[in-house]
């Protein structure tokens, strides 16, 4: 697993590459837990290169939503894997988070 | 070879018994000689005729069997006992000869007196002491090879044995009548004695002695020239006395071997006299020696580290004679045994703490530290006066802090830099065995955890049902299996009035002990409010429905389940009577069904946020209910993730659609089959592969409609 961050003016691009399991969740937990991440008004997910997200994956993002949410940052997922959409919609996430299919859309959302 | 035969028979004969036979002939030869002696100060007439080179020949044979006879014995040296050597040499033939040579002078001052016949006892004595003196000169000089010979090159055995060969050359040197000229024979004689005071340097025995040891050698030594001085003394006397007209014994071979015996003797009390001042050193040296040694044995025996802490303070301070030293221990490292040692010496804990407040201005690193001069460093002043040297050493390893050692001396210079690697082997040595008490501590530890694990999964155990629910119009089958001791997978049934079954099924996020703990707060839950509400109006409204359930299920987690942490959960109530079914699916698997009347089999599509993810009333908007009509033949199949989420050889998941697949080859089945045929094609799909998730697999099948029980 490989987590990429590209700032911008006013948004973080997240690049995830491989699996994102318990051992990775740790690894994109820090990059959720930087102070100026709250700085941003979007943070983007690529997931073009997400293979798989287990439940520790997905609490990452959970566990963030709500501050997130408070601090007015937007969190928006794109290129998503049918495979791994699925497992958000299963859990209800695409209800709760911003998912798009192409990163255009994601910059206009 | 046969005529060889009885050669080598005499040859082993005569090696066996040397020491017998060369003193037989020893005696025999004395005999000879002591006849010899008495035809020459002509006391027996009939003796007149006993010519001069039979005196000779006598007294060679007899200095040769002597010496021959005690090469013959067993090395006088065993093991290391220099000290029984010496002594037995002073007490056995040293003191005995003295005896003799001192009765022997009386005789002497007596037969003075009285010249009648005095002559014939004079040669009696002159012959005795002779005999002593060789067998004294002999046993000296062979107790000289042993020590000579101690730990010794091979190239010095030559050595010694080429000396050996070269003086019995001078003794046979006497039996010719032909003389070689004085200068080829004087310088010979001087070579030799060379050579002898050459192999006296071999000392090496004396560095084995401790200082007491020393001085008893010196003692010897002194008693056994003394010895020596007296017999030379004697027969520089004697051999002018015109009564006797001694039979020469100043031949070559005795002047040299006397001379090599003297020349070792001084040479060893030289050597252990002046090596007496160092011999506190090297006793030190073999102290630090043994005690590292009993520090590696206590590592072996697994004890206390307050054990290991206390060794290495005794050790230390006697290793290096410190006149105070202190270990500081940090005291998460030592836990409850802080209390109970001892780890000052000569220092009182103020005093350590005064001592340790210094040292902290001083900044020191956390390396060895050694000043052996500490009036030089201004900040430590107020320890130098009273201690002039002091060596500090940090108890560690690559992870951990053991500890520091900290060693004082009033004398400046106290440590050496063989004291230093000796203190800094001694805290290497500590440090392991602490690691090795600890990685012991460990695995004891991992022991009880897998215990406890053990006692977790039992426990987790009877949290599922085993007693599954049985009515005539269903059947059920279950199956569960945790990727570790105790899993986060759950489900659990219950029989409400009118003929209802609730069945509740869920997954916790994460493994092991943090899922198990809220895989039985759900069933807490499950139980709770599922008892039925008592003020309800109707029967109906007494339970709630799967949403409301699914709501307050996930206000009562808010309080408890960690942030990133959720659970996905579906709840069915099941209506006989109604013929249908409602359920609430909070982001939990969607349910596998198969609709006989259609012939169909299809995943419900519902929507439902899994519980823990939004954690206040905003929840609501995320479940609902779903309603379905079922029919007799109709199959459920209710699983967890572990199910569709399992990995192949190649690592791709088992997935929906292979389960979809599988219930259409045998819905037709008992609940019981169908379970066991999905579960042998799981199985052969992840052969060889670990289970990485729970899993859980529930089959429930509606059978046709029986008539009402009368009740």
């Amino acid at each position: 697993m490989k987590v990429t961050a590209q700032p911008s003016a006013d948004s973080l691009l997240l690049l995830l590459d491989g699996e994102l399991d318990a051992s990775s969740a740790v690894l994109l937990d820090t990059e959720f837990n930087k102070p100026d991440l709250l700085g941003y008004r979007k943070v983007l997910v690529d997931c073009a290169k997400l293979s798989y997200i287990s439940s520790a994956g997905l609490g990452v993002f959970i566990s963030h939503l709500q501050r997130l949410q408070d601090n007015n940052v937007k969190l928006v997922f794109f290129n998503m894997q049918e495979k791994v959409f699925n497992v958000f919609e299963i859990l209800g996430l695409d209800s709760l988070m911003t998912i798009v299919p192409t990163q255009a859309e994601a910059a206009a959302a | 070879m046969r005529a060889g035969l009885p050669f080598f028979f005499l040859i082993h004969l005569v090696r066996q018994r040397l020491s017998l036979y060369s003193l037989v002939l020893a005696g025999i030869s004395w005999g000879l000689l002591l006849l010899g002696a008495l035809a020459r100060v002509q006391a027996l007439p009939m003796l007149a005729g006993w010519p001069r080179w039979g005196v000779i020949a006598a007294q060679a044979c007899f200095v040769f069997f002597i010496f021959l006879n005690q090469r013959a014995q067993p090395d006088p040296l065993q093991g290391y006992h220099f000290l029984g050597l010496l002594r037995r040499l002073v007490h056995g033939p040293g003191l005995l000869a003295a005896l003799a040579l001192g009765l022997g002078l009386i005789e002497r001052s007596v037969s003075a007196g009285a010249p009648v016949g005095g002559s014939a006892l004079l040669a009696v004595v002159y012959t005795v002491n002779l005999g002593l003196f060789v067998a004294f000169l002999a046993r000296t000089n062979y107790a000289w090879r042993s020590l000579i010979l101690f730990k010794s090159t091979p190239r010095l055995q030559r050595e010694w044995l080429w000396f050996e060969i070269l003086l019995s050359g001078t003794l046979m040197l006497q039996l010719l009548t032909w003389h070689p000229p004085v200068i080829v024979s004087t310088a010979a004689f001087t070579a030799l004695g060379l050579f002898g005071a050459y192999l006296g340097t071999n000392q090496k025995w004396v560095a084995y002695l401790t200082k007491a040891q020393k001085w008893q050698a010196v003692i010897y030594e002194v008693l056994l020239l003394l010895g020596l001085l007296v017999f030379v003394q004697y027969f520089r006397v004697t051999q002018f006395d015109p009564l006797l007209l001694a039979p020469e014994p100043q031949g070559a071979f005795l002047v040299l071997t006397a001379f090599f015996a003297a020349f070792y003797s001084a040479m060893g009390l030289l050597v252990t006299f002046f090596n007496l001042p160092t011999a506190q050193v090297q006793e030190q040296r073999r102290t630090e020696i043994l005690n590292i040694q009993r520090l590696t044995q206590i590592i072996q025996r697994g004890q206390s580290q307050a054990e290991i802490y206390k060794t290495l303070l005794a050790t230390t301070v006697e290793t290096v004679q410190a006149d105070a030293a202190w270990l500081d221990v940090p005291t998460e490292v030592l836990a409850g045994d802080a209390a109970t040692m001892e780890c000052y010496f000569n220092v009182t804990q103020h005093e350590a703490a005064r001592l340790r407040e210094l040292l902290a201005g001083a900044r020191l690193g956390a390396e060895n530290f050694v000043d052996n001069n500490l009036t030089a460093k201004p900040e430590l002043a107020e320890l130098a006066t009273r201690y002039r040297s002091l060596a500090l050493l940090p108890l560690r390893s690559l992870q951990h802090h053991y500890g520091t050692l900290y060693v004082l001396k009033h004398i400046p210079y106290g440590f050496d830099p063989e004291d230093v690697s000796v203190l800094r082997s001694f805290a290497d040595q500590t440090v392991l065995s602490l690691e090795n008490l600890t990685l012991a501590n460990l695995a004891l530890l991992n022991q009880r955890t897998q215990e406890e694990l053990k006692i977790a999964s039992e426990v987790q155990d009877s949290l599922i049902p085993k007693k599954l629910p049985t009515d005539d119009w269903f059947e059920i089958s279950t199956h569960s299996l945790a990727a570790k001791e105790v899993g986060g997978d759950f489900y659990d049934f219950l029989l409400l009035p009118g003929r209802r079954l609730a069945v509740l099924i869920g997954d916790v996020s994460g493994k092991g002990i943090t899922a198990a703990f809220h895989m039985a707060q759900m069933k807490g839950i499950f139980h709770a409010l599922m008892q039925g509400n008592p003020l309800a109006k109707n029967e109906r409204d007494r339970f709630p429905v799967p949403s409301r359930f699914m709501m307050q299920a996930n206000t009562a987690l808010a309080h408890c389940l960690e942030r990133s942490s959720f659970i996905t959960s579906s709840l069915y109530i099941i209506d006989y009577e109604q013929g249908g079914f409602v359920f609430a699916r909070a982001g939990h698997c969607h349910t596998l069904y198969y609709h006989a009347l259609r012939e169909e089999v299809f995943y419900f599509q519902s929507t439902g946020l899994g519980l823990g993810i939004i954690r206040n009333e905003g929840y609501e908007k995320h479940i609902n209910n779903q309603f379905y009509d079922y029919g007799p033949g109709d199959v459920m199949v209710i699983y967890t993730d572990g199910i569709v989420e399992a990995r192949g050889a190649g690592q791709e998941e088992y997935g929906e659609d292979r389960l979809k697949q599988r219930l259409e080859e045998c819905y037709y089945q008992e609940s019981d089959a169908i379970k066991q045929f999905i579960m042998n094609d799981l199985n052969s799909f992840t052969i060889g592969q670990p289970i990485h998730d729970d899993q859980t697999l529930l089959v429930i099948k509606f059978k046709a409609v029986q008539p009402e029980p009368t009740a």
